[in-house]
């Protein structure tokens, strides 16, 4: 019984890995002169096809005062080019220039304080105004959306995270040389308009996830007290004193800094032709210049000394947070926190769900993250819940303290190590349904592994996560002076509705 | 440098020919396009080969529809179950909510709820259970090789969940603090008291849950909803994947076959009649809530799924505020304004009630009188003047360009005819909707707009710090100002 159980693991271990090994054939690699990274994968299900669009481009690489400009420019990315978007791009330019003068002699003046001229104020705000409807002449509204969605385009958007910007869309395959000329036109002529209109669609954002959020406030605190030095503690969505006074000049010399072709990959999985669609993207972001490399991110967050500990006071039932400081991608133990990622909280036989949510019932949800804020840099392993009454965020604390001391003392058992790799190889063959969600995943490695090929090596690395790597890796990571806490916690005097 | 901008000549030259389009220049000095300009492109339609689904009537009245797609060695089995919400007795709401969960958590006859969930996880197999308001659903996404002990569970979990008593304690307890918890959320809130507003707080499609209807509702009840509604004959049963027919016919027999079936009275649902009719007005709601963003809704009931004006109803709203980025109120409130991140247009075309035609957005509070002044603009300008043409053609374009998605995989081809089986629609529906859309001119849509808007007679409803807006909503209409029960 024992021996055919071993031999039975054996041959599903085979089959997980032969599936990854002839996916993986089916993927082609080709790097334009300009340094972008094209990935392609033929699947002829049905007559479209998926574009994901990643740049190495994101909050990491901001500091305080320009926080947001990465998903700023994200946004802007939308409003066309040199020729999209616009009636006269050539009439539309001193227009747009004065304008930006205005702005910056608004935010000078502001910046005096309590010294500013108010009446000078007025009059800049006013002529700031009439310039704005001017070049609003220009504008052809949502041009670029327009041309995707007329041609089928489905599933338009773009997202901006610590790491990477991202821009993906799905459409008939047929259509790609229209989706080439204007993705490409769009990534190398961007012309930033409606800009100031457009911080305050931002500013908007920034209510709805972070400011009326209770869980928005909280994470935004958390990793702030968790990266003092490390961009990672910045908000992506910018503070709104950033975001008020981001000039365009900055806004689009950052797009100069980051945005150039050897920063982009480029994943295409559909029903195409692997030629056709090289020989179309040479055309197309091929002629795009390179660029000089963009700059290295070098903060590095000192090492820890001792527990942090944030309150959050919002009028909201409690969340609590827990991370503990760990290394990034490039390091061996990130594949053992992926096994911990999951051995603590994926599905309902996770551990921290069957303890928490089911025995002591403390919470009404567990989740963990195993790359917080970010993938890239060193970053955080976090543990998230939400406590049921009348049981408090201290409660689960201490809980959860309990479940990874068990890691540190009892080796993990082989039959839960198994069910990971069982997950691991069903995730793989489920991530091939979608065209959308494919391309995301070859970019996404390509972007942060560096080679999209970790997305089918993924599997032996974490079959190689031992019992032993496990109890090291928390015994050394899972301290209190390596920990950060943030609970949400009600004001003492609790005010949940203005008063008429 | 010559030779590049020569070299880039060469190829406008070739490839615009090959498109057959003419080679529009941009009246700009801006370098040509190497492809020619994007906005010329001419393409070949979008063919589209629907696969032949098969429908199987089991001897116990199951319906099953069949579609083998061998791409991936994966099976999905899905179900429509004719249960709701809507038929569970007033003094338990949160009833048939809480009989989906633990029928999936509870256990079965053949083992408890932690057996099938370790069994489930080691197989990678994935097994959800729900009952929302108007049908119950439920599936089970696992590798082909794990079929026989898969169907097995999910064919026991159906027919005799066990709703083991800790599971059912459970269930309820995190129903409770989801309520405790409901305040939290501004978009949740909001949306509940739409509905209320819309169907009344008593009706079937507008009640919620409250800490008194979770707590009365026992684990009899659930046994009992479940006892009530789920039989053979009211399944609808679709698999997706990688089979052969006659054997996946087997297995189902095999699984199913002795359920016996049994007849299942679904009552009819009440009338609606908290919304305003002809001649009522506008109400205008406002919930104070302490916020720097207020959420609006403004709405009315609207048509039936199978309603002649659908079809034109659901285009007008593409082109109101069902498309993102180039809808009017995307386009107006957003980029133009800047007043909303979040803004547009919904119709929920309704099935066993009225539908519901909305329009909604997030503002600052200091905004709030502008972003709800230019949304009923939007609409009542709908009323006034025919669509242009270019607006008509993009939504037109938009929709059959895009047509090719609905068949985008097995699972939306057959979840879609399962759908329509449900609520009574020809299985033809979809290709109707297309030639319908075909069709549809100007004056159509002038005229749907005319029969089915009502900005004179919305339910407007703003969640947030009244003191805050710039002017008062009592232009719009006349103001109730609602509060939220604890508890509820």
């Amino acid at each position: 019984m024992q021996r055919l159980l071993i031999a039975m693991i054996g041959l599903v271990l085979l089959t997980g890995a032969a599936a990854a090994a002839t996916l993986e054939e089916r993927v082609v690699e080709h790097r334009l002169a300009n340094g972008l990274t094209l990935l392609l994968m033929e699947r002829h299900q049905a007559p479209i096809v998926a574009v994901n669009l990643t740049y190495k481009v994101g909050g990491v690489h901001e500091h305080n005062g320009i926080t947001g400009v990465a998903h700023l420019y994200e946004h802007m990315a939308f409003k066309g080019s040199r020729t999209i978007g616009v009636t006269d791009a050539t009439q539309e330019k001193p227009v747009l220039e004065e304008l930006d003068r205005l702005a910056e002699a608004i935010t000078a003046e502001k910046a005096r304080g309590t010294a500013a001229d108010r009446t000078r104020l007025a009059a800049l705000r006013k002529q700031f105004a009439e310039t704005e409807t001017k070049a609003d002449g220009f504008v052809v509204p949502a041009e670029l959306a327009t041309l995707y969605q007329r041609h089928g385009g489905v599933g338009l958007n773009a997202t901006t995270g610590k790491d990477l910007t991202r821009y993906f869309l799905s459409f008939p395959s047929n259509r790609l040389p229209l989706w080439a000329a204007v993705e490409s036109d769009r990534m190398a002529n961007g012309v930033l308009r409606e800009f100031y209109k457009e911080k305050n669609v931002v500013l908007e954002e920034r209510r709805q996830r972070t400011d009326n959020s209770p869980s928005g406030r909280l994470h935004e605190a958390f990793s702030a007290a968790a990266f003092q030095a490390h961009p990672y503690g910045l908000p992506v969505i910018g503070w709104p004193s950033d975001l008020d006074g981001l000039s365009k000049a900055r806004t689009e010399a950052f797009f100069q800094t980051y945005y150039g072709p050897a920063n982009a990959v480029l994943a295409i999985v559909g029903d195409i032709n692997q030629k056709d669609v090289i020989a179309l993207v040479e055309q197309t972001f091929g002629r795009i210049p390179a660029r000089p490399p963009s700059p290295p991110v070098l903060t590095i967050e000192p090492p820890y000394a001792g527990e942090r500990r944030v309150e959050v006071e919002y009028a909201a039932e409690p969340q609590i947070l827990i991370g503990f400081h760990k290394p990034g991608a490039d390091h061996p133990d990130d594949d053992v926190f992926d096994v911990i990622d999951s051995l603590l909280s994926e599905g309902r036989t996770s551990r921290l769900h069957k303890r928490l949510v089911q025995e002591k019932q403390l919470a009404t949800s567990v989740s963990t993250f195993s790359d917080y804020p970010g993938a890239q840099y060193p970053n955080l392993f976090v543990i998230g819940a939400t406590p049921r009454a009348p049981h408090t965020a201290a409660e689960i604390e201490q809980a959860l303290y309990e479940e990874l001391d068990r890691l540190k003392k009892e080796p993990v058992t082989p039959r839960e190590l198994e069910k990971i790799l069982n997950q691991v190889d069903a995730a793989q063959v489920r991530a091939l349904r979608s065209n959308s969600g494919m391309a995301s995943r070859l970019g996404y490695f390509q972007a942060i592994n560096g080679d999209w090929r970790e997305t089918f090596k993924q599997r032996d690395r974490i079959a190689r996560v031992s019992p032993e790597d496990i109890r090291r890796v928390a015994a050394q990571y899972f301290t209190k002076s390596n920990r950060v806490v943030a609970t949400l916690v009600k004001p003492a005097k609790q005010e949940t509705e203005s008063k008429p | 440098m010559n030779r590049v901008v020569a070299a880039l000549f060469a190829r406008v030259f070739f490839l615009t020919a090959l498109l057959t389009a003419p080679p529009a220049l941009a009246p700009t000095a801006a370098q040509p396009a190497p492809l020619g300009d994007p906005r010329t492109m001419i393409f070949d339609p979008v063919t589209i080969t629907v696969p032949e689904v098969e429908r199987v009537v089991l001897e116990n009245g199951m319906i099953v529809y069949l579609l083998p797609d061998r791409e991936l060695p994966l099976v999905t089995v899905s179900a429509m179950i004719r249960t709701g919400a809507i038929y569970e007795p007033a003094d338990k709401v949160g009833l048939a909510g809480l009989t989906g969960i633990v029928m999936r958590t509870g256990g079965t006859a053949r083992l408890t709820g932690d057996q099938v969930d370790e069994e489930l996880e080691f197989l990678a197999a994935n097994i959800s259970m729900g009952i929302g308001a108007e049908s119950g659903s439920a599936s089970l996404d696992l590798l082909k090789k794990d079929l026989s002990q898969g169907l097995a569970i999910f064919a026991d979990m159906l027919r005799a969940p066990a709703f083991e008593s800790a599971k059912v304690e459970q269930a309820k307890r995190q129903a409770l603090e989801a309520i405790r918890r409901r305040p939290d959320s501004p978009g949740g809130i909001t949306a509940r008291e739409f509905r209320k507003l819309l169907f009344g707080a008593d009706h079937p499609l507008g009640r919620e849950s409250t800490t008194d209807t979770v707590s009365r509702t026992t684990r009899d009840d659930l046994v009992a909803f479940h006892r009530q509604f789920f039989a053979p004959n009211s399944l609808i049963l679709g698999v997706t994947g990688d089979f052969e027919k006659p054997a996946m016919l087997d297995a189902l027999r095999k699984a199913f076959g002795d359920w016996q079936p049994q007849p299942v009275a679904l009552p009819a649902l009440p009338p609606v009649t908290a919304s305003s009719g002809p001649g009522a007005g506008r109400s205008v709601n406002i919930l104070r809530r302490d916020l720097s963003q207020t959420h609006l809704r403004i709405g009315h009931l609207s048509v039936k799924e199978d309603d002649p004006d659908y079809f034109a109803l659901a285009l007008l709203e593409d082109i109101l505020g069902g498309n993102s980025f180039t809808s009017r109120l995307f386009r107006d409130v957003r980029s133009r304004q800047g007043l909303a991140y979040s803004v547009g247009s919904r119709i929920a075309p309704g099935n066993a009630g009225p539908g519901v035609f909305m329009l909604h957005a997030l503002t600052k509070g200091p905004s709030t009188y502008q972003a709800l002044s230019s949304m009923l603009d939007h609409m009542e300008h709908l009323r006034q003047e025919p669509v242009s043409t270019e607006e008509l053609q993009l939504a037109k374009d938009a929709f059959l360009n895009s047509f090719v998605f609905s068949f985008a995989d097995s699972g939306l081809i057959v979840g879609r005819l399962m759908g329509l089986e449900y609520h009574g629609l020809p299985k033809d529906f979809l290709q109707r909707f297309r030639d319908s859309v075909v069709r549809l001119t100007k004056e159509d849509l002038l005229r749907v707009a005319r029969l089915h808007l009502h900005p004179d007679r919305v339910i407007i409803l703003a969640v947030g710090k009244d003191n805050d807006f710039e002017k008062p909503l009592s232009t719009f209409g006349r103001i109730t100002v609602l509060t939220l029960k604890p508890g509820g």
